[in-house]
């Protein structure tokens, strides 16, 4: 149990982050509302964002902005930060993308819910 | 009269193989018959049993949700115990090729600032894919949203009309006071930020974030027709396609000229700085105009 919580507390904020990725997960699939969904894919994608910046961090490092001062001070690991920037972008235009959908759906069938969604398409069919 | 079937079974597969001749198929004929022995389900009834069907999909699919997330945080869990400690300079992630970056991008690039100095140069290709996705997500959000030819959509017309008269007839003052003293002082920080996330945080994509907001102040206080005056569709589909050829363009003739720096008069990074800028500032305008009115 010691040993558990010593290695819960060594790596905290990946575990912040799987946890973080667990709720938006259950979100996403659970949500009746797309609206939601979205909301929730967007926690997990935070959610990697936390674990990919905490992966970067060394004790005791500043901000890689390196100065007249050379290799000097620790710094952190730019790789990281760089990745998680890329993470963002593709997040932001999977978000945009599915929200412009959305809009197309609630124009089509007057609402956003995914069961009163399936019964329109159905009586659609019809 | 020993060897006649295996010469036909050879014969029939050469045939087959040549396709000169369709193999006998039963199936058919089975089906056919299957089909005739049992009635065929009416309109109402099939209608039921999707319906079922469907009812019982939701009555487990909270339940097998629920399951699926748990084993997956389960086992995301134990991977993560496993890993590292949160700030262990021992790490494999820190390895010689993130020392290398710290250590070069300051000679190599001209950029005090790791990050920048790497993903636009070291990792170009990536950014590059980035500015592209950013471009192809305006495109697509432009697809979907844009109102093809005025007075087709009759009523959206009409509400966005009503609504522009009434912004006219009562503008917002906190709003466009507010926005008069913001927005030049918005546009210099974006400038700052694009430009100098050489030796300070910051870089093309956050400054291009600031200027596009910027933009969307302006437009939300003075309205789209002040914005669109000056910066029109065309302009707008300009300035995007100038800052994506402008980075390719520029870091063709990087990768061609060795990867490896570039003579000391001309700064990669700042440009390609302004390049992504660029990109990403009508990215987040052209997403707000998009949604907010279907045009630019």
């Amino acid at each position: 149990m010691q040993n558990f919580l010593h290695a819960v507390l060594n790596n905290r904020f990946a575990v912040a982050a799987v946890l973080l990725f667990g709720i938006g997960f259950l979100n996403m699939l659970l949500q009746q509302n797309l609206v939601k969904k979205v909301v929730g894919f967007n926690i997990m994608d935070s959610a990697v964002f936390l674990l990919l910046a905490s992966l970067g961090y060394i004790e005791g490092g500043v901000a890689p902005i390196v100065g007249e001062a050379g290799y000097n001070p620790l710094y952190i690991n730019p790789i990281p930060s760089g990745l998680v920037l890329t993470g963002i972008v593709v997040s932001v235009s999977i978000t945009a993308f599915s929200l412009a959908l959305i809009q197309r759906i609630y124009r089509r069938y007057g609402t956003v819910v995914l069961s009163e969604l399936l019964e329109a398409a159905g009586r659609e069919e019809d | 009269m020993t060897d006649a079937p295996g010469k036909g079974a050879l014969r029939r597969l050469t045939d087959w193989v040549n396709g000169e001749r369709e193999p006998k198929d039963q199936t058919l004929f089975v089906m056919e018959k299957r089909r005739l022995s049992r009635p065929e389900p009416t309109e109402t009834e099939h209608a039921q049993r999707e319906r079922s069907r469907l009812h019982r999909f939701l009555r487990w699919y909270p339940a097998a949700a629920v399951l699926i997330c748990l084993v997956l945080s389960g086992a995301l869990l134990c991977a993560v115990l496993a890993l590292p400690a949160f700030g262990d300079d021992d790490a494999p992630i820190h390895n010689e090729v993130a020392e290398h970056y710290l250590e070069y991008t300051r000679e190599e690039t001209g950029a005090a600032n790791a990050v920048t100095g790497m993903i636009l140069t070291y990792r170009g290709f990536d950014t590059l894919g980035e500015s592209c996705v950013l471009f192809l997500a305006v495109s697509c959000v432009m697809l979907l949203l844009r109102r093809e030819d005025r007075g087709a959509d009759d009523r959206e017309e009409q509400k966005l009309l009503q609504e522009d008269a009434i912004a006219r007839e009562r503008p917002d003052r906190i709003l466009q006071s507010v926005a008069r003293i913001l927005t030049p002082f918005l546009l210099l920080f974006a400038l700052y930020v694009l430009l100098g996330g050489e030796n300070s945080p910051g870089g093309g994509f956050s400054g291009g974030t600031i200027l596009g907001c910027g933009l969307i102040l302006y437009a939300a206080a003075f309205g789209h027709d002040a914005i669109s005056r000056w910066f029109s569709q065309r302009v707008y589909a300009a300035v995007r396609t100038f800052g994506l050829l402008l980075y390719a363009g520029l870091y063709g003739y990087y990768i061609f000229l060795g990867a490896n720096g570039l003579p000391c008069a001309f700064r990669l990074s700042l440009a390609i700085d302004l390049a992504v800028g660029l990109v990403v500032a009508c990215t987040v305008y052209g997403f707000f105009s998009l949604f907010q009115r279907g045009e630019i």
